[in-house]
């Protein structure tokens, strides 16, 4: 029998790195195949290779055991290959069935044969056992509703091979139970189904098979059945060398940075940020693990101002912060290197010098009366890109045209050249090639040794446990265990990351 | 490096093949009406450069149009739609009219400064509101500047034909009606026209050509906008707002602040747009003054890609065109409307062939990220 999919070596890089190396990868007519990895391990790249929406740059795709090139997500869906995004796309004013119908309407004519659709859909839900009532507006149903919507359109479009990009993130967990029951009716039917996830629970419940992706490469593909969780968790992550960063003792300092029960909420009036209290002295990295989405962001922000508290303290080298603006929170010696360089740390189009300057355009040494001292500031930016080593053409290039670490280096020189005292780090190397995390690694243990304090948020636990000198794990918005990091295995801390160790149940 | 200059030239270049492109497309407009094409884009060029008189009416009509296309630049830079340059000019216009009339007896070095200033500030004024509830409120300043054009209409002709107009009118016995117009303004209150000037270089200006001081004066605000955008902290942060906002924020700017003064400052050149019409053409504001410069502006503004120098070129080409419709009417009959179809279809294709060539230099230029980082990783393995 043919496979349904085979992918030979495929390649895909963007610029400063290489989200896909030569994946090879078969996929069995009729099979769950889970594929699983950390943030940035490239299942997502790979995933839009098949959906259409991205062109490898090398390697070969064989479809039911044709090669293909799947030029567009048009095409995609002539190979029969459907895509389930994790937001969904639909039309929230529309019908369940308007929904599905939209953009493949049976015609009659000049108008839509809504007699035929409506057969069509429900010969599905029958087929399917899914609950769901077409003439239902798309904004009254439930989440877990509106995935089975955005499964039904694929498989009216006449899909064999579903892709699930991340199902579960959103649905609760009699939602999974739900979702677990329809994929295994699908898989009766003879779809195959790849369920993309970085939930090992689930995938050891569902998948038949599961592929294991670490940067951009495949660490291997196993059969649950003879695989455990903490196996598994250590193919994803990898083997848990400390890297050979030389981490010198340095005296705790004073403590410079303090927050106290904060409590940061979401628009919606949930708290993200769920009563968090830390201390961090002077010459000490703390380090927050934890899987994304459980409040690291909100508490970055919060500490830098850019989101309000509930309640809480947040005092940094022993002044109030709480409720001050960015500015002045930033000139108390803060410096803040964001999560998402492109949409908080850079302004794109414009130059690199002005990047360089952002935020401090206005100290003294930016400034000649009524305008800008661009000398000064071209000055600077040119010293900080050698003492970076930012590689670039000029300085007047937009910042556009930078790789990641060379924009995430302008950054660093903008953040840390100012004699900060508290450091916070959100992601820093989070889509860098090894070369340049490597670079962001030892200029924040370079600052660890200058005595600054630093708050270092990643979704690597890696990165975590071999820079900090305290990690805390943060879990649904509260830090719910802290560990000297000499002290644990990834695996230890991976099930307080889960949710474990603290109350089971709760998916997270 | 070569890859800069050719997105240098393909950005100058855009604007000139919109510019070919709409005459094209105007061609055919007037093939239609059965007019030749070629004889009609003839008269337009000569009638409107072949005499000095001509080109300093083209000069006149860019005038407005350049404080315009300012004032609604300033907006776009910052990532704001300000629609209602149209209703801050009238009321800008208003202001400056009353500052005019009202005061006595001041000389020509006081009242005309305070006049100008009172322009702005009525501009100003009028800009206020739609800011303020955008910033306190959320309301998006393109719906609120919209209505407040219909606002400022009506209460323009309010304060003209109610409460201010001039009744002091004297009439010929028995014949016409009062105008609705505003007193006069003193002759301390008028902008001297460059006949003066001009005639130390031994050009000399008919009397009905009415190129004054407001024209250099435009040129200057262009250089101060260039100025204040590029060299100014505050300009560094409305462009970088206008850019990222989230980023600007980030960077411990408060967006609200920017869009506040910036907008603010749009509205005071706004206010400026009516008065070069005002303080030498007409003297007095009636029901007649000058409408559309506003949008005119956006056009301009769209046209001249935002900058301060494609502004002041654009809305020469404006003034142009103008002259050219003039021309065309009177010696070939053709309807004036001709060019405005001419003008419309040039805002399109410039904003369709920059769009397609910005996408183009996007793609180039990711093109050669890909290839310049994926040699140096290579390089690094080797």
């Amino acid at each position: 029998m043919d496979k349904a999919v085979v992918l030979r070596g495929i390649t895909k890089r963007f610029p400063g790195i290489v989200a896909n190396d030569g994946i090879t990868l078969e996929i069995e007519k009729g099979e769950v195949h889970a594929i699983v990895g950390e943030n940035g391990a490239g299942k997502s790249t790979l995933m839009k290779i098949l959906a259409g929406i991205y062109q490898p740059d090398e390697g070969e795709i064989y479809i039911f055991g044709k090669r293909e090139r799947i030029t567009s997500p048009g095409r995609a869906i002539e190979l029969k290959i459907g895509m389930v995004h994790q937001h969904f796309m639909l039309v929230n004013r529309f019908t369940v069935l308007e929904n599905i119908i939209l953009g493949a309407e049976k015609r009659a004519g000049m108008v839509i044969d809504e007699q035929k659709c409506r057969k069509v859909i429900g010969e599905l839900l029958s087929l399917y056992n899914f609950s769901l009532d077409p003439d239902a507006r798309v904004e009254e149903i439930s989440v877990g509703q509106a995935q089975r919507v955005e499964i039904l359109k694929v498989l009216y479009r006449g899909a064999d091979i579903l892709v699930l990009d991340e199902p579960t993130a959103v649905l609760a967990p009699q939602e999974v139970k739900e979702l677990f029951a329809n994929l295994r009716r699908l898989k009766e039917e003879g779809k195959t189904i790849i369920f993309i996830s970085h939930k090992l629970d689930e995938v050891l419940e569902i998948a038949d098979r599961i592929t294991v992706l670490r940067r951009g490469r495949v660490v291997g593909t196993v059969v649950p059945s003879r695989v455990t969780k903490e196996e598994l968790a250590r193919m994803m992550v990898g083997k848990p060398v400390f890297m050979k960063l030389e981490k010198t003792p340095v005296p705790a300092g004073d403590v410079l940075l303090s927050v106290k029960d904060l409590v940061v909420r979401e628009n919606t009036g949930k708290p993200a940020v769920n009563g968090v209290s830390l201390e961090i002295r002077g010459g000490e990295i703390y380090g927050i693990a934890g899987i994304e989405g459980n409040g690291q962001k909100e508490l970055a922000e919060a500490i830098i101002g850019l989101r309000k508290t509930s309640s809480g303290q947040v005092t940094i080298c022993g002044r109030t912060a709480t409720g001050l603006s960015i500015r002045e929170i930033r000139d108390l010696g803060v410096a803040f290197i964001p999560e998402d360089r492109h949409r908080q740390g850079l302004v794109l189009p414009m130059k690199v010098w002005e990047n360089m300057i952002l935020g401090y355009h206005r100290k003294k040494e930016f400034l000649k009366k009524p305008s800008l001292n661009l000398k000064t500031a071209r000055e600077f930016t040119e010293k900080r890109v050698k003492e970076y080593s930012v590689r670039l053409s000029s300085i007047d290039q937009s910042i556009d045209g930078l790789s990641g670490g060379n924009q995430q280096k302008v950054i660093l020189g903008r953040e840390l050249s100012r004699d900060p005292r508290v450091i916070i780090a959100s992601q820093p190397t989070r889509g860098l090639d090894v070369g340049a995390a490597e670079f962001v690694h030892e200029e924040l243990l370079k600052k660890r040794e200058e005595g600054k304090a630093i708050l270092l948020i990643s979704a690597d636990l890696e990165e975590v446990l071999s820079l900090s000198d305290r990690v805390g794990v943060m879990y649904n918005g509260r830090i719910t265990a802290e560990f000297r990091p000499e002290e644990v295995t990834p695996e230890d801390v991976g099930v307080y990351m889960l949710g474990g160790g603290v109350k089971a149940g709760e998916g997270a | 490096m070569k890859r800069k200059y050719l997105i240098t030239v393909m950005r100058i270049l855009a604007p000139v093949l919109a510019i070919v492109l709409s005459a094209f497309i105007s061609s055919i407009v007037i093939l239609a009406i059965g007019k030749s094409p070629w004889q009609v884009f003839y008269t337009i060029f000569r009638f409107s450069l072949s005499r000095l008189d001509s080109v300093a009416i083209i000069l006149y009509n860019a005038t407005p149009l350049i404080f315009s296309g300012l004032a609604v630049s300033l907006g776009f830079r910052m990532g704001l739609f300000n629609i209602g340059v149209e209703g801050q000019y009238l009321i800008g216009a208003f202001f400056a009219a009353l500052a005019g009339f009202t005061l006595k007896g001041l000389p020509a070095v006081i009242h005309l400064p305070l006049v100008i200033l009172c322009g702005a500030l009525g501009g100003m004024l009028w800009s206020f509101i739609p800011i303020y509830l955008k910033v306190k409120r959320g309301v998006h300043e393109v719906i609120s500047t919209i209505m407040l054009n219909y606002i400022s209409y009506s209460l323009i002709h309010y304060l003209i034909a109610d409460v201010f107009m001039d009744r002091t009118q004297k009439l010929l016995d028995g014949l016409g009606s009062m105008l609705a117009r505003t007193p006069k303004l003193p002759p301390s209150a008028l902008m001297p026209k460059l006949h003066g000037l001009l005639g130390l270089f031994g050009i000399e200006l008919p009397r009905h050509v009415y190129l004054n001081w407001f024209f250099p004066l435009g040129l200057l605000m262009a250089g101060l906008t260039y100025y204040l955008l590029m060299y100014t902290p505050f300009g560094f942060e409305l462009r970088a707002v206008g850019q990222n906002q989230e980023a600007a924020r980030t960077a411990g700017i408060k967006p609200e602040r920017v869009y506040m003064v910036g907008f603010l400052l749009s509205g005071a050149v706004a206010g400026l747009v009516g008065l070069s019409d005002l303080l030498s053409y007409f003297g007095y504001m009636d029901l007649d003054f000058p409408r559309n410069y506003g949008f005119d502006g956006i056009a301009v503004a769209l046209i001249g890609q935002n900058n301060p120098f494609g502004i002041i070129v654009s809305a020469m080409l404006f003034g142009f065109l103008k002259r050219g419709a003039e021309g065309i009417q009177t010696l070939l009959n053709v309807p004036m409307d001709t060019i405005v179809i001419l003008q419309a279809v040039m805002i399109m294709s410039i904003v369709v062939i920059t769009k397609v060539m910005n996408d183009y230099i996007k793609r180039l230029e990711k093109k050669e990220d890909v290839r310049v980082c994926s040699s140096q990783n290579s390089s690094l393995q080797v």
